[in-house]
């Protein structure tokens, strides 16, 4: 960490970094209790904004706040404007066919911001490993859209291991993790390998094994378990064993909901530790350089091979994580058909937040955040979940065929040499 | 003087784009039947005028008159249909057309949906004849040799009834002999009374060809010369703005005995299959910059990637310091001290979206100073990028700015910069002022000879015959693959090169 802060700081020596290590305690102790749905956080999140924003003019004066403003609104304003216009469109839409957009939408942002806030954690976790392994693949120019195959790899290694290891508390679960991730990294071992001696594209070879995954797991599912009779669902694993659950924020926050687990703190950690990876280490350096270059970092000494391997490779661990945190945190088992396309929509989340790791954790909690707050819209106003797929659809294109940042641009242009008028 | 009347003239143009400036109150005037050169530097504005006369953009102010009319183009048919013809630096023919199907391309004689081949291809041929551009009206375009395609290219033009030709840069891509040549058809042209601007930054050109000159700087018309009566000294300090010391001065230097690095019968296969490199031996001596001259496409390509280890060897050696060094991967030769400045800087060069200090860093980046265990020291890597912006005086706000956004000069500057700062004992440079301008050619080339001066041993592949004769101590000729020649700079001319180059030779 402290090279980073040294790295980007302009003005040697001067930093405070009381301010900033404070603010980081703040956000961080805040976030936690956000997530867990205690909405009080939000006073720690604020408190710790205030403090970098201080700690900033303390050190650059108020040229730096200005700067960090223009990053912030550069960063943002294309997806911002893109999920208003696609909620404007959502709206009309809602017009056309004859429900009220304003009771529609109030629901759903009630449902998903607070009233069902729970399941939007939960539903972001598995996106946040999908979106970074989706991300991650893009640093390395190659395209991991078979991340539901390694998703699934994940879930069933974790099945499998947390069916029969019995060891004392955290170690279990971290056995579990390791091993689900090791196995979804070895999953996207044979298309890393066609790549480099064959140059088969990533892209065919991972969507195939994708659906190799997929249909591998009713197998293992009724190899592990499976009894019809004592479950809902005709086709299911026994649970695992208690030792290997991720614990839950209610052992912390007594109101906190009980299916609430802490795999999203467990993601959103993974998120920053991708973007160190990328940013400040040797290896990260040389797939962002084959990423933007392979010719010219080729020419480096840098081995475009060694590096696809290892960008396919992490990317599948991290979509594995997904398949773990699932039945970790939340199921505590395998279903057959449970189509949660947590690996396809992590392409979603990836794209929308431009291949940026600690962007994938905000465009994961938007999804997480439509997706409950469109079923709660659903039974409480009868209008169709659809119009949030449409509205997610949206939202993608505009953001992906980035015509807004195009129009957002030439506007500022046009709007810069009129002298501001 | 010329006392022939005025066919064309811009009045006051400026041209404002969001950012820049790029044509300020630029008035030049075309006589019928001259050579106008506009002679400028990179980003002086030549080309933003010129797109202007052929419509492609609209001048924020300011007038254009053709035949004494005033005339606003707003595309390049309207251009077109007024007489104006352009030859661009990269043609734009269809690869796998014949001629004549590329000449008629847009406006096709015959009736209806019919084409009249017979028409057209009678017509390409007259047309042809009369102005002694010599080309088989069937021949497809990617059987020609760039200079013929430059010819179909001026066709095209004429065939549309240009009597104003604006050529682009037109010798950037030709061999010295079809340089001759193009000199010999413009000329022909303008005894046909066709009027022609040839845009460029080669002062060599401007005086072999044209009868007057502009030259622009900055966006502005920095004065016009007849061209009989300037020195090229004197438009290179109009072009730069300052005195420019055209030729390097080469002082003598010893080299030393024992040679730094070797090629001992290279053969080296091509893209396509086939030898690209037959047989190569050569050998490189600390303080000698040793020349490779050669048409592109001759193998010069594939000889930069087998000494970099990026292209397998099919038989021979590389040796460097008297050790082998055939089996070693890339990074254990940069490692080893030989060096490389890559003639496509984009594609092999630089990763564009990254900052200065990472590309610097490139290459040595898992070492000291410029990891700390498994992380990059970003602090070491920009001071040391810093000092290095200093001292190669490259224009950038800082470490931290990516390479995509500086121009080509200091693009160069930054694969430069790089190579330089780690001292290598042999060092390969391919083509490296390509697309520079005057300025930055200078300062390249000082730097060139003085890592000669410095004992490294320097390989200098160049398509430029002038830059071969001005820094090398031993001349090469590649041919097909072959080092057909070896010459001493002192003893022989351009010609005489030029001629080997061609497969040529007395």
């Amino acid at each position: 960490m402290s090279s980073e802060h040294s790295a980007q700081m302009k003005t040697p020596g001067k930093f405070s970094s009381i301010p900033r290590i404070s603010a980081i305690v703040l956000a961080v102790a805040g976030s936690i209790f956000y997530l867990a749905g205690q909405f009080a956080g939000a006073v720690l999140i604020l408190l710790a904004g205030g403090l970098y924003l201080a700690g900033l003019r303390l050190e650059q004066g108020d040229g730096g706040i200005r700067e960090a403003m223009a990053r912030w609104k550069k960063i943002l304003a294309a997806p911002l404007s893109g999920a208003l216009i696609a909620i404007v469109i959502g709206g009309i839409i809602m017009l056309l066919t004859g429900y009220n957009p304003i009771k529609a939408y109030s629901a759903l942002f009630y449902g998903g911001l607070v009233k069902n806030w729970h399941i939007s954690v939960i539903n972001a976790a598995p996106l946040i490993f999908t979106g970074l392994s989706v991300a991650f693949a893009f640093k390395a120019g190659l395209f991991n859209i078979g991340a539901e195959g390694q998703y699934y790899i994940g879930a069933m290694a974790a099945v499998w291991l947390g069916l029969i290891l019995k060891l004392p508390g955290i170690i279990s679960l971290i056995l579990v993790f390791a091993f689900a991730a090791a196995l979804s990294a070895a999953w996207n071992l044979i298309p890393a390998l066609l790549k480099v001696k064959t140059g088969a594209h990533e892209v065919i070879t991972t969507m195939m094994l994708a659906h190799t995954a997929r249909y591998l797991s009713p197998i293992f599912i009724r190899a592990f378990g499976g009894n019809p009779s004592t479950s809902t669902h005709p086709y299911v694993t026994d649970e695992i064993l208690p030792n290997n659950f991720l614990p839950v924020f209610k052992t912390l926050f007594p109101n906190a909901n009980y299916r609430l687990h802490t795999g999203i703190l467990i993601s959103i950690a993974t998120a920053f530790f991708i973007q160190y990876l990328l940013t400040k280490t040797r290896t990260g350096f040389e797939i962002r350089a084959i990423g933007q270059n392979k010719e010219a970092a080729r020419a480096q000494g840098i081995s475009i091979g060694l590096n696809v391997f290892r960008a396919l490779l992490i990317a599948g661990a991290l979509a594995g994580l997904a398949g773990v945190n699932q039945v970790t945190g939340l199921d505590h088992k395998m279903f057959e058909n449970l189509h949660a396309n947590y690996g396809w929509n992590g392409i979603s989340v990836a794209l929308l937040a431009g291949g940026h790791p600690i962007g994938v954790v905000f465009t994961s909690l938007i999804w997480g955040i439509l997706d409950s707050g469109g079923q709660y819209m659903a039974r409480t106003t009868q209008t169709p979940n659809a119009i949030v797929e449409i509205v997610k659809g949206i939202t993608l294109f505009l953001v992906v065929a980035r015509y807004i940042s195009f129009y957002l641009k030439r506007y500022w242009k046009r709007w810069n040499m009129s002298g501001g008028k | 003087m010329n006392t022939q009347p005025v066919i064309l003239e811009t009045r006051k143009i400026v041209k404002q784009f969001p950012k820049v400036l790029a044509n300020s109150d630029v008035s030049i005037q075309l006589h019928q039947g001259e050579i106008l050169a506009l002679l400028g530097e990179n980003g002086a504005g030549k080309s933003t005028l010129m797109n202007i006369l052929y419509g492609l953009y609209q001048p924020s102010s300011g007038e254009i008159y053709l035949h004494g009319k005033a005339v606003n183009f707003r595309s390049p048919r309207e251009a077109i249909e007024n007489g104006l013809g352009m030859v661009h630096q990269h043609f734009m023919l269809v690869e796998n057309l014949t001629v004549t199907e590329n000449i008629i391309l847009g406006s096709e004689p015959g009736r209806g949906l019919t084409i009249d081949y017979a028409a057209a291809r009678r017509q390409v041929k007259e047309l042809s004849e009369r102005y002694s551009l010599k080309v088989n009206p069937d021949s497809r375009i990617e059987d020609l040799s760039v200079g013929l395609q430059q010819r179909v290219e001026i066709l095209k033009a004429l065939y549309r009834k240009a009597s104003v030709l604006i050529l682009d840069e037109p010798t950037a891509v030709l061999t010295p002999q079809e340089v001759e040549g193009f000199f010999t058809v413009a000329r022909r042209l303008r005894d046909d009374g066709v009027s022609i601007i040839i845009i460029t930054h080669k002062l060599e050109e401007v005086k072999a060809i044209s009868d007057r000159v502009y030259i622009l700087r900055r966006g502005k018309v920095a004065g016009m010369r007849e061209t009989s009566t300037v020195s090229k000294e004197e438009l290179a300090t109009l072009m730069v703005g300052r005195e420019v010391v055209l030729t390097v001065h080469r002082t003598p230097h010893q080299r030393g005995q024992k040679p730094v690095f070797e090629l001992k019968n290279l053969s080296v296969q091509g893209e396509r299959g086939g030898e690209a490199l037959r047989d190569v031996s050569l050998s490189v001596h600390p303080g000698e910059v040793l020349g490779i001259a050669g048409v592109d496409g001759n193998g010069q390509t594939e000889l930069a990637e087998a000494i970099m280890g990026l292209r397998s060897v099919a038989a021979g050696k590389i040796i460097h310091k008297g050790e082998l060094v055939t089996g070693l991967n890339t990074k254990k030769r940069i490692h080893r001290g030989i060096g490389c400045v890559p003639s496509d800087r984009h594609r092999h060069g630089l990763v564009l979206p990254m900052t200065i200090s990472e590309n610097i860093a490139m290459g040595l980046h898992r070492d000291k100073p410029n990891a700390r265990f498994f992380s990059l020291d970003y602090p070491a890597m920009n001071s040391s990028a810093n000092a290095l912006i200093k001292r190669f005086d490259i224009r950038a706000p800082g470490p931290l700015t990516a390479a995509e956004q500086l121009s080509g000069g200091n693009q160069q500057k930054v694969i430069l910069a790089r190579e330089i700062s780690r001292k290598p004992s042999f060092l390969l440079v391919n083509q490296p002022t390509r697309g520079l301008d005057v300025g930055a050619i200078e300062y390249i080339h000082s730097e060139i000879l003085r890592m000669r001066d410095a004992d490294a041993g320097v390989l200098l592949i160049s398509l430029e015959l002038e830059e071969i004769f001005s820094l090398a101590d031993r001349i090469l000729v590649l041919y097909e693959g072959q080092i057909v020649k070896e010459l001493k700079p002192e003893n022989s001319s351009e010609k005489e090169v030029g001629l080997y180059m061609m497969g040529g030779g007395p």
